[in-house]
């Protein structure tokens, strides 16, 4: 397997409506923002693979055959997946399975999603009356969660005013909420209880590119002074959605994606060995349920965590140090999103949102029933443990 | 034809992949006009119909990909209901793409070159009969300046017919000829004298709306062996896109099945068989003309997918034909898929025995 | 034989343009066809990028027609709904005068006899446009552009946004195992079915098991209690959406019935306001009167057939929080 490496990596400034560009205008915002990281252009990308979530929430079917010509794929292989809510996980994968595979050199990656154009209730709902809405899925599971291990009630907040003092310092966060607050939280509308307004996602129109290339490209960038992040472990894992004896707050699918991710990164204690996570948190609540199901914290204990500060920006294991799935949220790009973040983070490229001497990353994301899963383990050397 | 229709060749050197990555076996359900079976229940008698004859049980399986399509379902998130159809439990390392399953193999493969793991089922399906193509298809099409005139699949077809006929690659009776051949049955002056559907299209130059589902199991090397006598390796495997508008494309061309098949190796050596997703007539002697495939080449025996036409799985269904053509003594078949308004894009396999 | 359910998925979506597109639809309000500069070529319709290289295109537009040349065609007998015209017309492709690439449009021109490649055509304008290629209501045989009814004027604002109302209705078969559960509803019963191979039993028509990739046929029906314990549920404040049917916060539950492992999951709930509804709770299932039956197709949990939800039964609630991980 040949060793892989990110070299560029590019967002747009996500809003609730991009009123300004077309489809094609906001994922080359993407991609040329991930060219110029990499110091590329596209006449060196040899490969596209585009993720995006259910083609309903736009109403273009298949959109990457529209979009061929503008993320210059004309003549390339163009390639589609989709994966639920992990699609922009599964995005990285799979663009860098190419590379891996042996296949091209230098790949990239793009998910995005304009869901403002449609309505995301909607299209979750695939049309009809009474919308669960992705909160009303995941509340019972929090709601589970709370119970078994018996975290108070402000955990929820405390990670809604962390991600969200994050985003201050990410210029490309959807949400800029200034004056954010427990009191402010805890104040807002109750959504889906115990889930309230202020500890959930926005709905963003927004675009992620990653530019992928093997170990001879990365050691190019790095000769030139531009930081890789290599790719350590890469991984998938779905499960069922339904059925008697699965445990929704700590899904096997997760549990051991995680495990696989570590193993072939060489990780056997991952709260010690990473630096830090770019989680895929969209109910503030997902972050305790993750540390949990990812082995960084016991079981019972992943809220201690937010509690005592530990995931803070300046905290011993920072999550979600972007502002995460809480502040941005294009469906379709928000797993790619992580990925890129967690990437740009042992790249020392994450400017004022940068966690102080990061080497090692881990970036997940799931979908559907908490079914699917992907995650990569990233960091500024192919041997960071010696 | 402006040079806005050009397709750039890049240069191939760099691929450094496997051949030693096998199809050793493939099922395809029943292709009805309409089934009574949900894609779930096509998929899971599917799946099992392709492990059963290799001693394989799912628990066996370490990598999945589906092929389907949420808008020819009718429903966001359908291919989550058909992950009931693997039986991932325990969990499995499994992906999704919103295309055809040739393309689902395409991942496979890429991720069994990764060398850890060496068995993957891939699948392909879709219920094509559920809605009506002309209105839906029109969504695939640029937003702006095509989805709004419902411009539908027939009518592109229509126009590339009328390039490829102006261009003297076909004509409506070596058309009705594939046409004949494809459905084994009709006579191609009777068909000659039926009302055009889209002129210069008739219907025997359209595909049928089939609904069924196809998997295919992809494995590794000396696993390969020990599962059958004759796997059919895959030696090359490429595909590629066109500019999406066809205004702005030369039609009485395919650049990007040649530039796919170049990379594949087509011109290494001869095929024997080739198994094109050609769902028109016309598309069928374009593409034969484009990969440069003479007489003594066998194509679409099977009948293509103007005979059946699985949304979805006809690609995977390609590919298997052309497997069948090495597990049954044939030394070298080649097998196309293809996405998208006038053959935008084009998928190249190339499978060989080993001596 | 199994029954098809009709659904229609019907949604006005809002499209943003972009400089490029927002001009030409712009232009297409003052009956002005643009292309973009793309070297010596002209692209129309106009795209941002050059589509071979996908490198930027400077935005040098250019005016192209009035009129066009057909570069070919092809008729259509009988239109869809979503065609421009509702009668016979041509699909073609017409090189403005001025432009390097045809642009795809319609051409109401009576029969197929009456147009070929190389016929000069012309755009019908709309008389009162929003910019939308439609606003060229088809094309005309001829040099002089015509307009269909009073000319209203150019939009006052550039245009930067398109609607676009995407409708298809589905025909999908009902798996016969949920037909079975929605007949059995008819009559009042809760229908099971369990797996031969591991005995996990599923609910609401669900008619196969994920585990072990098996259909359950009716020999392994059975039919469940429709008593049970309320295990967990979500409290949701509606959001409007096109087709949304609630306005105030509405419960759904997962209920695990009595005696079994099954749980019944978005269940509503009836006579059980949000405030009230806990894990623990006894309810008893609530089936519809002839006149209120459900036809719900849909095997993905719920209400279904005469099942019309789950109401307290007054029983004294069951104190075990354990119950909260009962989601499946």
């Amino acid at each position: 397997m040949i060793p892989t490496a990110v070299v560029g990596v590019g967002q747009t400034h996500h809003k609730t409506r991009r009123l300004d560009v077309s489809f094609g205008g906001l994922v080359r915002e993407a991609v040329f923002r991930a060219l110029e990281d990499a110091h590329m252009t596209l006449d060196d990308i040899d490969a596209v693979v585009l993720g995006k979530a259910p083609d309903l929430f736009e109403g273009v079917m298949k959109p990457e055959l529209y979009l061929s010509d503008a993320l210059g794929a004309v003549g390339k292989p163009m390639f589609r997946v989709h994966t639920a809510g992990s699609v922009g996980g599964t995005t990285a994968i799979v663009a860098a399975s190419h590379v891996q595979a042996g296949k091209h050199r230098t790949v990239l990656a793009v998910a995005f999603e304009k869901q403002s154009e449609g309505n995301a209730q909607f299209a979750l709902g695939s049309g009809k009356g009474a919308s669960l809405g992705a909160g009303g899925a995941f509340a019972p599971f929090i709601r589970a969660y709370i119970q078994r291990s018996g975290a108070p009630e402000h955990i929820g907040w405390k990670v809604a005013v962390k991600d969200r003092l994050n985003a201050l310092k990410n210029p490309y966060a959807h949400l800029k909420i200034e004056d954010i607050s427990i009191e402010k939280v805890k104040a807002s509308p109750m959504m889906w209880d115990p889930i309230r307004f202020l500890e959930s996602c926005p709905s963003s129109d927004g675009a992620c590119a990653v530019v992928l290339t093997d170990e001879q490209g990365g050691r190019e960038a790095e000769a030139a002074g531009r930081p890789a992040a290599w790719i350590l472990g890469a991984s998938s894992r779905s499960e069922p959605p339904s059925f008697p004896g699965r445990d929704p707050v700590r899904p096997a699918a997760c549990v051991q994606c995680a495990d696989d991710v570590y193993a072939q990164a060489g990780i056997t204690n991952p709260r010690e060995q990473l630096d830090m996570a770019e989680l895929y948190v969209p109910f503030s609540w997902h972050e305790a349920i993750w540390l949990e199901a990812h082995g960084i914290a016991e079981p019972g204990e992943g809220w201690k965590m937010i509690d005592d500060g530990t995931t803070e920006l300046t905290g011993a294991f920072p999550v979600n140090a972007s502002g995460g799935v809480l502040s941005s949220n294009p469906i379709g790009a928000s797993g790619l999103l992580r990925f890129a973040e967690a990437a740009n983070q042992v790249r020392g490229a994450a400017g004022e949102h940068q966690v102080e001497g990061a080497r090692t990353a881990l970036a997940m994301a799931y979908g559907a029933n908490s079914q699917y899963f992907s995650m990569w383990v990233v960091a500024n050397s192919l041997q960071p443990f010696g | 034809m402006s040079d806005t229709s050009r397709t750039p060749v890049r240069p191939n050197s760099y691929d450094r992949t496997s051949d030693d990555i096998a199809v050793v076996g493939w099922a395809q359900t029943p292709m009805l006009r309409r089934t009574e079976k949900s894609e779930t229940q096509l998929l899971m008698d599917v799946i099992t119909d392709a492990l059963e004859p290799l001693s394989l049980t799912r628990a066996d399986i370490d990598f999945t990909c589906l092929g389907s399509c949420d808008y020819i379902t009718g429903q966001a998130f359908s291919f989550v209901s058909n992950l009931d159809a693997i039986g991932a439990w325990p969990p499995k390392r499994d992906s999704h793409v919103e295309m055809d399953g040739a393309w689902a193999l395409y991942e496979a493969w890429l991720r069994l070159q990764e060398g850890d793991i060496d068995i993957a089922v891939v699948t392909g399906s879709g219920r094509s009969s559920t809605g009506d193509p002309t209105l839906i298809y029109p969504m695939e099409m640029d937003p702006y300046f095509l989805a709004p005139l419902g411009a539908d699949p027939l009518t592109f077809a229509a126009l590339q017919a009328r390039a490829v006929i102006a261009a003297g690659i076909a004509d409506e009776r070596s058309m009705a000829q594939v046409a004949v051949r494809s459905r084994g049955a009709g006579d191609v002056d009777a068909l000659l004298t039926e009302d055009y559907l889209r002129e210069p299209l008739r219907r025997h130059d359209v595909p049928p709306i089939t609904d069924g589902a196809a998997a295919m199991v992809l494995v590794r090397g000396d696993r390969a062996r020990e599962l059958v006598d004759r796997p059919a390796y895959i030696t090359g495997f490429d595909h590629r896109t066109e500019c999406h508008n066809p205004s702005f494309r030369a039609l009485d061309d395919s650049p990007s099945t040649r530039i796919a098949a170049s990379a594949a190796g087509l011109g290494d050596a001869p095929v024997e068989v080739a198994e094109l997703q050609a769902a028109f007539t016309h598309e069928e002697l374009l593409l034969r003309s484009v990969l440069d495939l003479g007489d003594e080449v066998t194509v679409n025996a099977s009948g293509g997918a103007l005979k059946e036409n699985p949304i979805m799985a006809t690609g995977l269904v390609r590919i298997g034909r052309a497997a069948d053509h090495i597990f049954g003594g044939g030394s070298r078949a080649l097998a196309h898929s293809t996405s998208g308004p006038c053959l935008q894009q084009n998928l190249i396999c190339i499978l060989e025995a080993r001596s | 034989m199994a029954r098809f359910v009709e659904s229609t998925i019907t949604f006005p979506y809002k499209r943003s343009l972009g400089p490029v597109v927002g001009a030409f639809m712009s232009a297409l309000t003052e009956r002005r066809i643009l292309g973009i500069r793309n070297g010596d070529a002209v692209l129309v319709p106009p795209m941002e990028w050059d589509p071979a290289t996908g490198a930027e295109l400077a935005h040098e537009f250019v005016e192209v027609g009035p009129a066009g040349t057909v570069d070919s065609w092809t008729w259509v007998p009988v239109p869809s709904e979503q065609h421009p015209l509702d009668h016979a017309f041509a699909f073609a492709f017409i090189r403005m005068d001025g432009a390097t690439t045809p642009l795809l449009h319609a051409v109401d021109c009576g029969s197929a006899d009456t147009i070929s490649n190389g016929a000069r055509v012309a755009p019908r304008w709309k008389g009162t446009r929003v910019g939308r290629l439609d606003d060229i209501a088809c094309f005309v045989l001829g040099e002089e552009p015509e307009i269909d009814g009073e000319d209203t004027g150019p939009s006052d604002e550039p245009v930067g946004r398109m609607d676009y109302v995407a409708s298809i209705t589905y025909r999908n078969p009902v798996p016969l195992a949920t037909d079975r559960a929605v007949e059995a509803s008819r009559e009042n019963r809760l229908l099971g079915a369990t797996c031969p191979v591991c005995g996990r039993t599923y609910s609401g028509g669900k008619g196969y098991c994920p585990i072990d990739a098996v259909e359950i046929g009716p020999e392994d029906e059975v039919d469940l209690p429709e008593i049970g314990t309320i295990t967990n549920y979500s409290i949701v404040t509606p959001v409007q959406y096109p087709g949304q049917t609630e306005t105030e916060p509405f419960v759904r539950a997962f209920v695990l019935l009595d005696g079994t492992d099954v749980i019944l999951p978005y269940q509503p709930v009836i006579e059980l306001p949000h405030d009230e509804v806990h894990v623990g709770q006894r309810v008893n299932a609530v089936w519809a009167s002839p006149a209120e039956q459900l036809d719900d197709g849909g095997g993905m949990g719920g209400a279904y057939g005469n099942l019309l939800g789950w109401m307290p039964n007054g029983e004294s609630s069951i104190d075990d929080l354990d119950l909260l991980n009962r989601i499946f």
